[in-house]
């Protein structure tokens, strides 16, 4: 990509912020939303963000990784533990970023 | 009419819990800025190593303020595809928050068009998230709009601030450090507690087997389909729920 190239596609992106983010807040237009939306919307987040994690831990290079040497796919249900039992949001980010280390360090790379 | 002073007062009494709201916003969101700071510094170093110059670098974080859609947008402008390739490939990623605007936008109703621009731009996947876990928890919780303020305030400072350190660090610090699993970590600890009825659990389980069944679609359409699926589960699980209450 040219200079030019890159500096239009931050700008594109920029934009796309924007506009996802921004427009239905922007206009005065009278949306209605049926009840039945309504509940659908209750639901969005929380299937976005299954959406962003998953892949994030189960995909490696591409291909599904459910073996026991997906060391990601350890640390995480070790911070899921750590979550439900001490409910700190602090000690998950942690707990599982140590696991992750440690079991790297012990383990090697993996797959 | 009231007399001048209580006017005053009252006037006073509204800025001071107005402050407050942006504080206990801000204070919310503290727990997982460790997960926004080590993905901002995941995404830093990815915009350096795709080749991008330090300027263009910071324009990104400063101007798109997109972590998954900068992510998403990197690999595509090293293989040098066309603008509106990238450009669409980011409104698909984003268009979760097309979702979130409609359910904000009864909240902002009453404030100026430039404040809900400002509110929009501003709206991040945590942000939004905890300010649906008040409404649902506390909804008389009054000064809602300068609770979001706060959050947001902070969820965009521990972004830029991670995103900046990673385009300054992104020499010193290993790639292969695996930070960004502290990002992932602190999504999890965000969904899990959601997950305690059966409704949202459905859902969620939905979607993290369509958004790995097709991680490999054009555009990351798969986020949106995984979205789409894992709706429409939630909602067969919450109808399921409901002819058994009524049943019972």
């Amino acid at each position: 990509m040219t200079a030019l190239e890159v500096w239009l596609t931050i700008a594109g992106i920029s934009l796309a912020t924007l506009l996802t983010r921004a427009s239905l807040l922007v206009t005065n237009a009278e949306v209605r939303i049926p009840p039945r939306v309504e509940t659908a919307l209750r639901y969005a987040p929380v299937c976005a963000l299954a959406g962003i994690i998953v892949p994030d831990v189960l995909v490696s290079g591409g291909q599904i990784a459910l073996a026991i040497g997906n060391l990601r796919l350890i640390a995480t249900c070790i911070a899921v533990a750590i979550f439900l039992v001490t409910r700190s949001v602090i000690g998950t980010i942690a707990g599982g970023m140590g696991a992750f280390w440690l079991l790297r360090t012990f383990m090697g790379e993996g797959p | 009419m009231l007399p001048a002073d209580e006017v005053t007062a009252r006037a006073a009494a509204v800025g001071t819990h107005a402050r407050e709201a942006f504080r206990r916003g801000v204070l919310d969101l503290l727990p997982v800025i460790p997960g926004v700071l080590a993905w901002g510094i995941v995404t830093g170093i990815a915009m350096v190593q795709a080749g991008l110059t330090l300027g263009q670098s910071l324009g990104m974080t400063l101007a798109a303020y997109a972590g998954s859609a900068q992510l998403a947008a990197l690999p595509l402008m090293v293989a040098a595809a066309p603008v509106w390739v990238v450009a669409l490939t980011a409104v698909v990623v984003n268009l979760r928050f097309v979702i979130y605007s409609l359910a904000l936008r009864p909240q902002f109703r009453d404030r100026s068009r430039r404040a809900r621009l400002a509110l929009g731009y501003f709206t991040g996947d945590i942000t939004f998230l905890k300010f649906a876990e008040l409404i649902e928890k506390e909804p008389d919780f009054p000064h809602r709009v300068p609770y979001f303020a706060g959050s947001a305030a902070c969820n965009w400072a521990g972004w830029q601030v991670g995103s900046i350190a990673g385009i300054l660090g992104a020499g010193f610090i290993p790639p292969d450090s695996g930070l960004d699993l502290a990002g992932t970590l602190a999504l999890v600890a965000l969904v899990v507690p959601l997950c305690t009825r059966l409704p949202a659990l459905a859902g969620v389980t939905v979607a993290g087997v369509v958004s790995v069944v097709a991680r490999g679609w054009p555009l990351k359409l798969g986020l949106l389909a995984a979205i789409v699926c894992g709706i429409a589960a939630a909602m067969a699980a919450d109808a399921f729920a409901a002819r058994r209450r009524q049943a019972s």
